[in-house]
């Protein structure tokens, strides 16, 4: 059974969209899958969320329809051969609005409201205040799931750092947030701003929210804010902004006198501000208590009040501790069990079985499997290969070899690795690099709400729908799951599914992605963390305090029967040779190893060559450089065991599994320093050196050279702590955990 | 006045901003609102489909003049249209008079069917409240009389 959502108009800071993508969180988390579809779609956003004429569910599957404002989607919705409901986010009243285009919309959104409530199975208001509306229009099953927001989206360190300086002044500043509408009563926030004025001169008012410059309303506000001063319209801002004007100012202010949940009370709350509110509608609901509601607009009343709020150190931090604890009551938790609640216990995920089985049958997901050159991919397989011994296993994974494009290269459906099971789902949709790395640039620059994150985890991919179904639909079959790299799409989406019966190897590396707020799911709710070493322990517990237990297991590594001399021979390699094994690609630092290498033989003749093997995903040459493509294990073995150093030129590391496997052939390693993962690895080994420019890299080859029998010597020594009986001991001990506490 | 919230000692708070207005000698200000309690009312949709059906039948009738753009666009394109509207008009009735006919079927045909809906809700609804009170399976069960 799959919970799609329906929504009128999807676009990047719309209040609507934020709700889907919200509950389709908290959605997974109940272990259902579900996609989004809109009548109207951000061009940008359109490959993730789906034209409504694509909708098709099955008769099991549930649509959650979102209403406001009247749309086609409501009567498209009563023609859906599925399980129906309306999530009813308020229509503003058209008494506002008479005389206007909008009354009309307005006055049949709530037709169409009454018009669906025979043919839909469940009502949801985001408020009781909706929800009370739903019972007047005439619903049965009506439940309330509140919205919510992720306060740590509005910490200090979110706000855009240019726009707060342009922002911030020592003066009061009251911040209003909202779309530019006529119930929104902006005027009333003028004569407000007006009274203040009287009392502190230099007090501003900012103005934040999308207008449309041309209608009548705002050509009349506009005209009305010229005669007072220091009133600043904003516009819509970008999230990272809208934290910066929420930061800078002293108090939020609503006179709005109609709201159906409110949710910028609760931003503001979030940032710290005291919040001062007109108790209209569902606004003392969404307060519960927190902040200061009034009941009658004496604006020189309510100025005397913000100058207090101001003032009165002793009233500012009273009402801002009542709204920390308003923020706890409307969390994400809250929602998720209220929402539990509201599709009822039938839909319910069952009770699995609890059967003591001799092997337990567990999944491994992750984004690629076979045939690939990659560290995490190469990790799952290793596990795989180490762990069919104990567990009955299926790998859940992508038909693709290339992970910049996912294209679908292996065939999609079920396929034998010696006694694993491999199921294999096609990715809908390959990834375009050059778009998808203006997307991250875009992204990474400063802070942004779940919509935009969301979408950014989708473009990643791999887009594996099939797989997320199979686990919502079918993850019963499996008594445990082992999830590999928090960043795909399988994992970011897919472990909130079974989160109860996951074990995840995060792999995270210090990356601009794990930043993201959208991966708190993925880092805080399987039973346990593999980390591979301790700094990534630490720097999961730095993004994500709230993460699940961790521990570090790692992997393990052997010594094979090696031959230098083979090797030198098959490739024609005669000098001293420095040897990068992996993907061969921008990503991993190859271009500026190859230019350090190239700086090198330049000061020094004698410097050794550098061999590269592995898939290459761009141009590879220069003096002394051999590239040799992807080769085989054994020839990989052979040539760590004759490489003076193996060179790990990577910043974005959670372990480097070819600096464990050349520390088993006594190879020494160069790492790059920026990586605190491979320093903790140098540190902890004494096995190599690491670099930071050409300088450096040219010194800790000199070193190597003069120092490679003792450090291979290291090198050996720490290999041996690092074998396989103690990692398979660390994952059979925590499937047996999940085992004995899931039934 | 009231200020709610459980966080403050709202009286005292009142009473303070009170005295601190009537030192400023604004003591009587007026007030410009007070929020209006309960929920909206539900609007009938067979009604008002009804309604907006015949208000929006002639296509050849205009909208307000409308436009979200603000300024001198804003301005040119309201004039553009109301100049379009008043030089154009003979031909949009041109345009539009088989649209006009077909409309108008459509509003009475919807007129007819949400007739022939209320009849039938009332008449089911009637039904309803004649017909006894229906037994539930164990009732039925109960009064089974057993087999030979």
């Amino acid at each position: 059974m799959a919970v799609h959502q329906l929504v009128p108009n999807f676009v990047s800071g719309d209040a609507t969209g934020q709700a889907a993508v919200q509950f389709q969180a908290i959605l997974r988390r109940l272990g259902h899958y579900g996609e989004l579809f809109a009548e109207e779609v951000e061009p940008a956003l359109a490959s993730w969320v789906k034209p409504a004429r694509a909708l098709r569910p099955r008769k099991d599957d549930w649509v959650l329809y979102h209403h406001g404002i009247a749309s086609p989607l409501s009567g498209a919705l009563l023609h859906l051969p599925c399980r129906r409901g309306v999530i009813y986010h308020n229509v503003s009243p058209a008494r506002f609005y008479e005389g206007t285009p909008l009354w009309e919309p307005l006055v049949a959104g709530r037709a169409q409201l009454a018009a669906m409530a025979p043919h839909v199975d469940l009502a949801i208001g985001v408020s009781e205040f909706n929800s009370a509306e739903l019972i007047a229009a005439g619903y049965g099953n009506v439940h309330t799931v509140p919205l919510f927001i992720e306060p740590r989206r509005f910490s200090e360190d979110k706000a855009d750092r240019t726009a707060a300086a342009r922002l911030w002044r020592p003066s009061a500043t009251l911040i209003a947030v909202s779309r530019v509408m006529p119930h929104k009563r902006f005027e009333d926030v003028l004569a407000l701003h007006r009274e203040v004025l009287r009392l502190r001169p230099d007090a501003r008012l900012l103005i934040v929210g999308g207008y449309q410059p041309g209608s009548a309303y705002f050509r009349r506000l506009w005209r009305a804010a010229k005669q007072i001063p220091n009133v600043f319209f904003l516009g819509r801002l970008s999230h990272a902004q809208l934290v910066s004007a929420y930061r800078t100012a002293s108090v939020f202010v609503s006179m709005s006198e109609h709201e159906g949940f409110g949710l910028p009370l609760l931003e503001a709350m979030a940032a710290d501000l005291p919040v001062l509110a007109f108790a209209a509608a569902a606004v003392p609901e969404t307060l519960g208590g927190s902040g200061v509601a009034f009941d009658e607009k004496r604006f020189a009343f309510l100025a005397e009040l913000v100058d207090e709020l101001n003032e009165s150190a002793a009233l500012r931090q009273a009402v801002l501790k009542g709204e920390r604890r308003r923020m706890r009551e409307l969390s994400s938790e809250v929602s998720t069990a209220r929402m539990a609640g509201a599709l009822g216990p039938s839909t319910l995920k069952k009770q699995r079985e609890s059967k003591q089985r001799r092997r337990p049958r567990v999944a491994i997901v992750v984004q690629r499997y076979g045939e690939v050159t990659g560290g995490a991919e190469k990790h799952a397989e290793e596990i795989a290969h180490r762990m069919a011994e104990h567990w009955n296993l299926t790998v859940l994974t992508s038909c693709a070899k290339d992970h910049l494009t996912w294209a679908n290269e292996f065939p999609a459906g079920e396929s034998r690795d010696g006694s694993i099971r491999v199921l294999r789902f096609p990715t809908v949709r390959g990834r375009e690099m050059r778009r998808f790395n203006a997307l991250s640039r875009e992204l990474y620059s400063s802070a942004q709400d779940r919509v935009r994150e969301e979408q950014w985890i989708w473009e990643q991919g791999p887009q594996l729908p099939q797989l997320l179904r199979h686990l919502s639909e079918s993850g019963d079959r499996y008594d445990g799951f082992v999830f590999f790299t928090y960043l795909y799409l399988p994992t970011a989406w897919g472990l909130p599914l079974v989160a109860k019966r996951a074990l995840l190897v995060p792999t995270a590396h210090d990356e601009p992605a794990l930043k993201f707020e959208a991966y708190a799911d993925a880092l805080a709710l399987p039973r346990v963390l593999m980390c591979n070493t301790p700094e990534e322990h630490e720097l999961i517990h730095a993004r994500f305090p709230n993460h699940a237990r961790s521990r570090v297991v790692g992997v393990g590594v052997e010594s094979h029967r090696t031959s230098p001399a083979r090797f030198r021979q098959k490739h024609a390699i005669e000098r001293a040779y420095l040897l990068y094994v992996g993907r061969v690609e921008q990503g991993k630092g190859v271009p500026r190893l190859l230019q350090d290498h190239a700086s090198m033989l330049r000061r020094d003749s004698h410097a050794p060559d550098l061999v590269l093997a592995g898939d290459a995903s761009m141009e590879v040459g220069g003096e002394g450089v051999h590239y040799l493509g992807r080769i085989s294990e054994q020839d990989k073995f052979d040539a760590m065991a004759g490489a003076l150093a193996v060179v790990i030129p990577s910043r974005f590391e959670s372990l480097s599994l070819v600096a464990l496997e050349s520390f088993a052939h006594r190879t020494p390693v160069l790492v790059n320093g920026r990586s605190a993962v491979l320093t903790g690895q140098v540190r902890r080994s004494g096995a190599g050196f690491v670099y930071f420019d050409r300088r450096s890299f040219a010194e800790g080859v000199r070193e190597i050279a003069a120092a490679r029998r003792q450090l291979g010597r290291k090198a050996a020594a720490f290999a041996r702590k690092h074998r396989w009986p103690r990692v398979v001991h660390a994952y059979k001990q925590e499937m047996r955990r999940i085992l004995e506490t899931s039934g | 006045m009231k200020l709610l919230g459980k966080d403050i000692n709202a009286i005292e708070l009142l009473e303070q901003i009170e005295r601190r207005l009537r030192a400023r000698g604004l003591s009587g200000e007026p007030v410009s609102s007070a929020p209006l309690d309960g929920v909206e009312p539900r609007v009938d949709p067979l009604s008002f489909n009804l309604t907006a059906l015949e208000e929006h039948a002639d296509p050849t009738r205009p909208l307000p003049l409308h436009t979200h753009r603000g300024g001198f666009t804003g301005r040119a394109l309201l004039l553009a249209k109301w100049a379009f509207r008043n030089t154009c008009q003979i031909f949009i009735n041109e345009a539009l008079a088989r649209q006009r006919v077909f409309n108008g079927h459509v509003r009475d045909s919807y007129a007819q069917l949400s007739a022939e809906v209320l009849k039938l809700r009332k008449e089911l609804d009637a039904r309803s409240a004649a017909e006894p009170e229906k037994k539930t399976p164990a009732q039925r069960k109960k009064t089974r009389s057993p087999r030979a």
